[in-house]
């Protein structure tokens, strides 16, 4: 049963591919085969004229989406609301995640643990109203606040504390759910390193600067990159149930607008065009990141 | 010196404990709430005046859930779901991200598989095609609409490949030399490895599947065969959208009766609860790990 | 490419067959197999068919897309598909349903995109907008039902569109031909409702000349009285809350300022035609001057300083928690919001009024005469099935007097309130005046001018007993007693009166399909519309420049070219 190196080279490539094809079917039959319908944001699509039976009408719905009048302060807003909750949002996972591990109490790690990541199952219909009662001009937040003598502030109507607002809501609703890959990451460090630093005499501080989060910095640029490719989308549901006419001005996302935009007439081809700028915008910023990785720490990400 | 140490050490456990303690309180309160609105009179509800304990307690929105027969058809449908989508994830997953983590010289071809996976993952041709090609499979109303299309979460590759990525290269060269192929590799070696993973990728595709109610309400044609999530997601009651089509006065009564806020809350709190009985199992995969502050100082 | 696709498809049916059980294939298979034996015999039982109700000679089926409502209150065992009702059907006109797809709200429109994307359009379905009626129109996808409807429709189906002067079906009229069963919708009129428990505490009189009318300035005092006096005993009193979308398209509209801006001539959110000349009511003068009065109201604090993210159900508990006694919507929101009140707090009681102008009229506007269409597909063999089961839903369970003894369980269905969504049409088809028609029955039912059996609809003889009951104990009476005394013999009694005494000024505003540069610019004028009216009301902004700058922005950012294309619409 000796086999040569050529052999083993060949039976490993051939058992890769067979590890690739089931994976595969699925892939190409439902990603790739429904691919055809990006064709609809080149179409003004009508749904009794079905896919095939639309009119082509070009590049008009970029066209349109550009010269939309409130595009611009609809992107700025939507960059600043997402860009805040990647970065917030990440940092948050991070440190619970180390701030966990530390927790020696059995019961307690594990309580709390469970109960981090319960905001995550409540959709933002329910969450709203918790959110709404807390920081309305009666609740306890601004009680609160008159107690110590500043004046109230109606956060939810206020384009000051908005974005503020749905930052911190929504960081605080996803930090526990996302802390579990992190934690899994340091899982995956070797005890070994933390022994030698402490003998070394590095303080937890050191340690945790120079050995923990170097061993979990290839999972954390993973999920930065991953989250970066949602930048355009500050999350629907969260904003949709939080604003009003009054903070459009700084909490009405591309989500939002292009929703309002699909409720007149019900414009499939107008919502496709959107998500496949959204798509483009992601690519890049995923691209980048892929490279980045590999320059600053020769290793990508995928 | 060494006093001091301790000293400081002390007081850093406790801040640690007091930030962790808070962050957990103040994520159970919101569920606290909605527990405690379940068990409440709706007329209490409707009033706001239910915080974190019910006004007039009432076991009539649980006694409702239990005479629900499409709640519990929905359930089951649930579960099912989310045991075959778990185990075809995991199917679909490990094998794939094992090749994955060879570089374009091991495995030729590599890249073209990993680009066809990021393409995919960040574009998509909506849900009109979808739902015609699920239609042309003959899967509309079959659960197997709801798992079929997501078996492949691509993220999940690519996460699980960064864990393989993260273990030593000497276990697997000693694998070679002894003989082992791809396959005993893969399963003897990298999977017990990376448990913790494997563990996160299953609580993912869980509640992944437990918590999804769009392609039910695309592929799922009647409400008889819902999922749980589908089914309490139309249940939401628009009264605006309601009003403008011109509903009695009759039935929006019927409605705003049956479909109060403690109706739903109870609703929410056990479609919650399998998802919490469930992560106990995964998390003793998640906790093991080395505790930075547990080294000698 | 379709050659790859195509095997693909093959490849994972074969894999997947062996592990599915019974897959809706075999379903869709067996329901095309019936509708083209239907097909077949066609022509035989279309001879027979002559009358609006005669029963067809060999059955026939119907594939439906249905759209139900959350929570329908329907019996054990019972479903959308087999219920009373289509048991009945099946009965009386040989017709077997078949839902092809069934969901509620705004997943049902997804629900008929989707169909219509896959080239599938189920026999018979609602559609909700005349926006996707043209478009089925246009694609050649729908049946004329004008024969049908001239050959089927009984007299009394007749009687009733014809009661909407042509309003009804002139909407699913197209190029003369009648292309849809048009819903019907009935006008009312916005009141404003006022804690009359709290009124008699503090002595003060409210419409002393009876005439059901106040004027703005008593709103204004009365508002004030209730907050400053705050009979209700609560914390954070609010003289007047509205909704943050202030004014509704719809003419009651709850919780907007609607029957305020009537009252000074405004109509909001609604395009009016004078003599060709097409006008857009959010941009007059007179919604300024509305606008400044709930500035003004703002300013002073009797209107809801957390005006514009005072949600819905907020406004609701302000209600309840007796933090406000006014409120503004129209008949029949005692059945379903201010049930409430009265559920936490047994001595509540409300009086509702309209607001008059300073002509002493009450402005009002009619409604859209149709919400919603049934629509037939063109390949379907029998149209006419349609309008027998109209026949059947809307003139004979209405007007039969024997139902009870010929069909129990339709009769008993309609007594225990059974959702009327699972009607093999959801969809209301009333005459305009059967709001009145109702109440002047339960009016004699509850003096006992008539015996309860007399009256028109099943739903007035249960109404005339609550009435009863509440009359007898008002203080101890059961809630839903409460709720229809006051929607009825105070909600519908004003109309009635307002209506007898000539008080009522009827508006007809026009309803515009969807134009061309409303599809790219609508959403974008409702947004600017809704951020400067909320800016003015809050103070956040001066109305005369923000109103005068919305109105000249509204007009160069598409307005204009918009009512040109209306303009163009009429001709």
């Amino acid at each position: 049963m000796l086999k040569t190196k050529k052999d083993l080279t060949r039976y490993s490539q051939i058992s890769y591919h067979l590890m690739m094809l089931p994976g595969m079917f699925f892939l190409i039959l439902f990603s790739y085969v429904p691919m055809v319908g990006i064709i609809m944001a080149f179409q003004d699509f009508v749904p009794s004229k079905g896919l095939w039976g639309s009119n082509f009408v070009g590049l008009k719905h970029f066209i349109y989406m550009v010269q939309l009048p409130d595009i611009v302060k609809v992107i700025r807003n939507t960059l600043i609301i997402s860009i805040g909750k990647i970065l917030l949002g990440t940092f948050m996972a991070i440190a619970f995640s180390i701030l966990l591990n530390e927790i020696r109490l059995k019961f307690f790690k594990k309580t709390v643990q469970t109960i981090v990541y319960l905001p995550h199952f409540l959709s933002w219909v329910v969450l709203a109203a918790v959110v709404m009662n807390m920081f309305n001009l009666d609740g306890p937040i601004n009680q609160f606040i008159a107690s110590i003598g500043i004046p109230k502030i109606n956060f939810l109507g206020n384009n000051k504390t908005f974005q503020p607002l749905l930052i911190s809501t929504d960081v605080w609703k996803e930090f526990g759910y996302n802390s579990i890959v992190y934690l899994a990451a340091i899982t995956t460090i070797d005890p070994g390193l933390h022994e030698a630093a402490a003998i070394d005499g590095a303080s937890w501080w050191k340690r945790v600067w120079h050995v923990t989060l170097p061993g979990m910095l290839p999972i954390i640029t993973l999920m930065a990159a991953m989250s970066l490719t949602g930048i355009l989308s500050a999350g629907f549901d969260q904003v949709y149930n939080l604003y009003s006419p009054i903070v459009y001005e700084t909490g009405d996302t591309l989500d939002t607008y292009v929703y309002r935009i699909g409720l007149v007439g019900r414009q499939y081809s107008f919502g496709s065009a959107v998500g496949l700028c959204r798509s483009l915008v992601g690519t890049i910023l995923l691209l980048t990141s892929n490279w980045l990785a590999k320059e600053l720490t020769d290793r990508k990400i995928f | 010196m060494v006093e001091n140490k301790s000293v400081k050490s002390k007081i850093r456990v406790a801040v640690i404990y007091l930030i962790v303690l808070l962050l957990g309180l103040s994520c159970f309160l919101p569920l606290w709430n909605v527990v405690a609105i379940s068990f409440s009179k709706s007329a209490a509800v409707s009033a706001n005046r239910v915080n974190f304990w019910p006004v007039d307690f009432t076991l009539a929105a649980y006694k409702k859930i239990l005479d629900d027969a499409q709640f519990w058809r929905s359930f089951v449908i649930s579960v099912i779901r989310v045991v075959i989508a778990l185990a075809l994830n995991l199917i679909l997953v490990v094998p794939m991200a094992y090749p994955l983590t060879k570089n374009s010289k091991e495995f030729k071809g590599r890249n073209i598989y990993m680009n066809l996976l990021i393409f995919a993952m960040l574009f998509s041709g909506g849900m009109i095609p979808s739902y015609i090609l699920v239609k042309n499979l003959g899967l509309i109303n079959s659960i197997w609409a709801l798992i079929l299309p997501g078996a492949l979460p691509i993220f999940d590759v690519i996460l699980l490949m960064n864990f393989f990525l993260g273990n030593p290269k000497s276990l697997e060269e000693a694998a070679i030399i002894d003989g082992a192929g791809p396959f005993q590799i893969l399963l003897k070696i990298l999977v017990p490895c990376s448990k913790s993973c494997l563990a996160t990728i299953s609580l993912f595709s869980i509640v992944g599947s437990w918590n999804d109610f769009y392609s039910g309400l695309i592929y799922i044609q009647k409400p008889v065969n819902y999922p749980i999530m589908t089914y309490i997601q139309s249940l939401s009651v628009d009264i605006q959208e309601m009003l403008r089509s011109g509903q009695t006065s009759q039935s929006l009564a019927n409605i705003t009766e049956l479909s109060n806020r403690n109706l739903n809350a109870a609703k929410i709190v056990v479609a919650v609860i399998p998802l919490l009985m469930i992560y106990p199992f995964l998390q003793k995969y998640l906790v093991t790990g080395i505790v930075v502050g547990s080294v000698k100082e | 490419m379709k050659n790859l696709k195509r095997s693909l498809i093959f490849m994972s049916v074969l894999a997947l067959a062996a592990t599915m059980p019974a897959c809706s294939s075999k379903n869709s298979e067996s329901s095309s197999g019936s509708s083209s034996a239907s097909e077949n015999n066609s022509q035989s039982s279309k001879a027979q068919a002559d009358g609006p109700l005669t029963p067809y000679s060999d059955e026939i089926t119907i594939t439906l897309g249905r759209q139900t409502v959350q929570n329908p209150k329907i019996p054990d065992g019972d479903t959308y598909e087999n219920n009373a009702y289509t048991r009945w059907l099946k009965k009386v006109l040989n017709i077997n349903i078949k839902d092809e797809f069934e969901a509620s709200g705004d997943d049902y429109s997804t629900q008929v995109s989707l169909a219509l994307s896959s080239g599938e359009m189920p026999d018979m379905m609602k559609v909700s907008s005349k926006d996707d009626l043209r478009e089925l129109y246009e694609n050649d996808m729908i049946a004329d039902l004008t024969d049908a409807y001239n050959t089927y429709a009984s007299d009394y189906i007749k009687q009733i569109y014809d009661s909407y002067d042509g309003r009804a079906l002139g909407d699913v009229t197209f190029d003369g031909k009648i292309m849809a069963i048009p819903a019907t919708n009935v006008d009312t009129v916005g009141e404003v409702w006022i804690r009359s428990d709290w009124a008699q505490k503090l002595g003060m009189k409210i419409d002393e000349d009876k005439n059901g009318c106040i004027t703005i300035s008593e709103l204004e005092g009365i508002a004030k009285e209730f907050m400053q006096k705050n009979p209700g005993n609560a914390q954070n009193v609010v003289g007047m809350a509205f909704a943050p979308w202030l004014t509704a398209d719809e003419p009651d509209g709850t919780y907007s300022i609607n029957t305020i801006a009537y009252a000074l001539g405004a109509f909001p959110k609604t395009w009016i035609n004078e003599n060709g000349k097409v006008i857009y009511g959010s941009t007059t003068q007179e919604t300024k001057t509305a606008l400044k009065q709930i500035a003004s109201w703002f300013k002073s604090g009797l209107v809801d300083q957390q005006l514009g993210t005072r949600t819905w159900d907020d406004i609701t508990a302000l209600l309840v928690n007796g933090q406000t006694g006014v409120t503004f919507g129209c008949w029949h929101i005692p059945d379903w919001l201010l049930n409430n009140v009265r559920s936490m707090d047994s001595k509540a009681t409300f009086e509702s009024y309209a607001i008059e102008d300073a002509n002493g009229k009450v402005n009002c506007k009619h409604n859209n005469a149709t919400a919603g269409y049934f629509v037939v597909n063109k390949k379907y063999a029998h149209p006419e099935a349609a309008i027998k089961i109209v026949n059947l839903f809307y003139d004979e369970m209405a007007n039969s007097k024997t139902l009870k003894q010929d069909y129990p369980e339709v009769a008993k269905y309609q007594e225990d309130g059974v959702d009327g969504s699972t009607r093999p049409f959801n969809i209301e088809i009333n005459k305009s005046t059967s709001l009145l028609d109702d109440y002047s029955d339960i009016e004699k039912g509850v003096k006992g001018e008539i015996s309860p059996d007399q009256a028109r609809t099943i739903e007035s003889r249960t109404v005339i007993q609550n009435v009863k009951n509440y009359l007898a104990n008002p203080d101890g009476c059961e809630v839903v007693d409460w709720s229809k005394y006051h929607s009825r013999m105070k909600g519908i009694e004003l109309i009635q009166n307002l209506t007898e005494n000539n008080k009522l000024n009827w508006v007809t505003p026009i309803f515009p399909t969807t134009t061309q540069t409303m599809k790219t610019n609508w959403a974008n004028l409702r947004t600017m519309e809704e951020e400067t009216f909320i800016k003015i009301a809050t103070g956040a902004e001066d109305a005369d420049t923000a109103f005068d700058q919305f109105v000249k922005d509204w007009n160069s950012m598409g307005g204009e070219q918009i009512i040109s294309e209306i303009e163009e619409q009429l001709k």
